[in-house]
């Protein structure tokens, strides 16, 4: 895999507008799309492949998007691995480049969760309307009043409260760090400032979670250009080099074995660090897949930054804030920016390198990035890792 | 019972045996006839082996909490007069780990490892639900 090490690059990267806007998905990422390949100063005529993923009940995705923004592809597919296919679209786009498939690939993700979960005919009282009917679970769940991704990982959080010792404190140091660093983020649907005793006041969701534990309902999109190092030279951006990647799914099931405690980062992480020949020291910024505080903590020691188990010990030293030893989700991730399923997350690791940001923003003298996916029923994973060109 | 509001499971092909057990107030597992790996829910093969030869039996009903959370939030209607309530991941004995409610214990006396044991209830002629109750009284 090394060989494959600083052969690719990101070349441009876009969002869309975010928060409560009211697009579609689909029409979302057609403006993500758009907005990257203008940073790369390339057209819809260049691309000659898309990965890509939206909504969970839109069918070929990326026939759909390649269509609506005249692009023809000889490399394309929609990927089905939650929230880890984000950094799977940059892998898959490499390999395709590799074996000749295509040679510009735009990777992107949109979603509409806000405008789903807003809609006016509502009873009042919170659905799954995430979650197309036909996926929900008919037994072993429902029945005993357990609904939803919010709850699954609040399991984790508790068992790694009983194991390690590790509290709410730690969490809302999480969330009140990436609320810090969306204040600096014009562009983050969060814009009021939060404390810990204002994350304390917040109301319980699933104890041990409040709303500040979890991430946004946010229309969103995001999307980056990939192509080879070589190409990217003659480009309009300073491009950043993929020097890294890997997935690992513990497919065997969340609730199974210490996957709540343990995550694909773990496995995932060392190989994507080989394959960069780096390691946890080496990383000046990471973005981390944050559909909930605890999953911050679990992958921070998952991937090496400290030790299993002294996760709140990390956080709580001030090491995700600007300045700290391991800035963290820098736009304000996916608790206080915007929820787009970690493709935000690939983009800011990419803008941190290129150094486009003003002192208050930029990580800095920042040259290595290390980015992750996590989703798919919680178990699925992937690791992406960024360098400076 | 016509009055019960909450998700009345659908049971499957594949799960039905599962449901007909509880109904007799046995809370049955595949066991593996060939490794004797016990797992939940049910598949065609064993997932340890991938044999296809193996047998609903009978646990012991009885575990721990391995881990569980408080909803304060409603999700669906029928649970608006109950929250907070607790939902917990119970690993049986016999090592397979499965969602359910513990019963008899006010949430905030829960706690990871707390021993318990299955308690039946039947929420029509057909299902009947696998809770947990503490073995321990005292809690």
């Amino acid at each position: 895999m090394s060989a494959l090490r600083d052969k690719y690059a990101i070349v441009g990267t876009g969002k869309s507008q975010l928060g409560q806007v009211g697009l579609n998905s689909l029409q979302l990422l057609e403006q993500a799309i758009n907005n990257a390949l203008k940073d790369a100063g390339l057209t819809n005529k260049d691309v000659d492949g898309v990965v890509v993923r939206g909504a969970d009940d839109i069918y070929s995705h990326h026939q759909m998007i390649a269509q609506r923004l005249g692009v023809d592809a000889s490399f394309s597919t929609s990927l089905d691995n939650g929230g880890a296919s984000q950094i799977l679209s940059i892998i898959l786009a490499v390999m395709a480049i590799e074996a000749g498939l295509a040679s510009v690939v735009v990777c992107g993700y949109g979603r509409d969760s806000w405008s789903r979960t807003h809609t006016k005919s509502g009873t009042g009282i919170p659905t799954n309307d995430l979650i197309p009917a036909a996926q929900r679970p008919k037994e072993h769940g429902p029945e005993f009043g357990h609904f939803g991704a919010v709850s699954q990982h609040a399991f984790g959080a508790r068992r790694h409260m009983f194991e390690y010792g590790t509290t709410r404190d730690d969490f809302a140091a999480i969330a009140t760090a990436f609320r810090e660093h969306a204040l600096r983020n014009p562009e983050a649907q969060m814009k009021k400032p939060m404390t810990v005793e204002d994350y304390y006041k917040a109301r319980l969701v699933v104890d041990p979670f409040c709303m500040f534990d979890c991430s946004l309902n946010s229309d969103g999109a995001g999307a980056v250009v990939v192509t080879s190092a070589e190409r990217a030279r003659s480009l309009k951006q300073r491009p950043v080099l993929i020097k890294g990647f890997a997935t690992h799914n513990n497919t065997k099931g969340w609730i199974e074995e210490d996957h709540m405690l343990s995550t694909g980062a773990d496995e995932s992480g060392k190989r994507a660090f080989k394959m960069a020949g780096l390691g946890p020291k080496d990383v000046d910024t990471a973005q981390i897949y944050d559909c909930f505080t605890y999953m911050v903590l679990t992958q921070l020691e998952d991937y090496g930054f400290c030790k299993k188990g002294e996760g709140g010990a990390f956080v709580s030293s001030g090491a995700l804030r600007m300045g700290g030893a391991l800035p963290t989700n820098t736009s304000g991730g996916q608790l206080s920016e915007a929820h787009v399923e970690g493709m935000l997350q690939i983009v800011e690791g990419a803008r941190q390198l290129q150094g486009i940001y003003g002192p208050d923003r930029q990580v800095k003298d920042a040259e290595i990035a290390l980015v992750s996916g996590h989703g798919g029923n919680q178990v699925c994973h992937s690791t992406l890792i960024l360098g400076r060109a | 019972m016509s009055e019960y509001r909450k998700p009345i499971p659908v049971p499957s092909a594949e799960s039905q045996p599962y449901w007909d057990g509880l109904r007799e107030q046995k809370l049955m597992m595949p066991r593996c006839d060939d490794c004797a790996h016990r797992w939940f829910p049910p598949s065609l093969l064993c997932p340890k082996c991938n044999s296809a030869k193996w047998t609903w039996t009978e646990t012991s009903g009885r575990g721990r909490i391995y881990s569980y959370v408080v909803y304060h939030r409603v999700y669906h209607p029928a649970f608006a007069q109950e929250v907070p309530y607790a939902v917990a991941v119970i690993e049986l004995d016999e090592g397979p780990r499965m969602y359910s409610n513990v019963v008899g214990v006010p949430p905030e006396n829960l706690v990871c490892d707390m021993p318990v044991e299955v308690s039946y209830e039947a929420i029509t002629n057909e299902i009947t639900l696998p809770k947990f109750k503490p073995i321990d009284a005292r809690v």
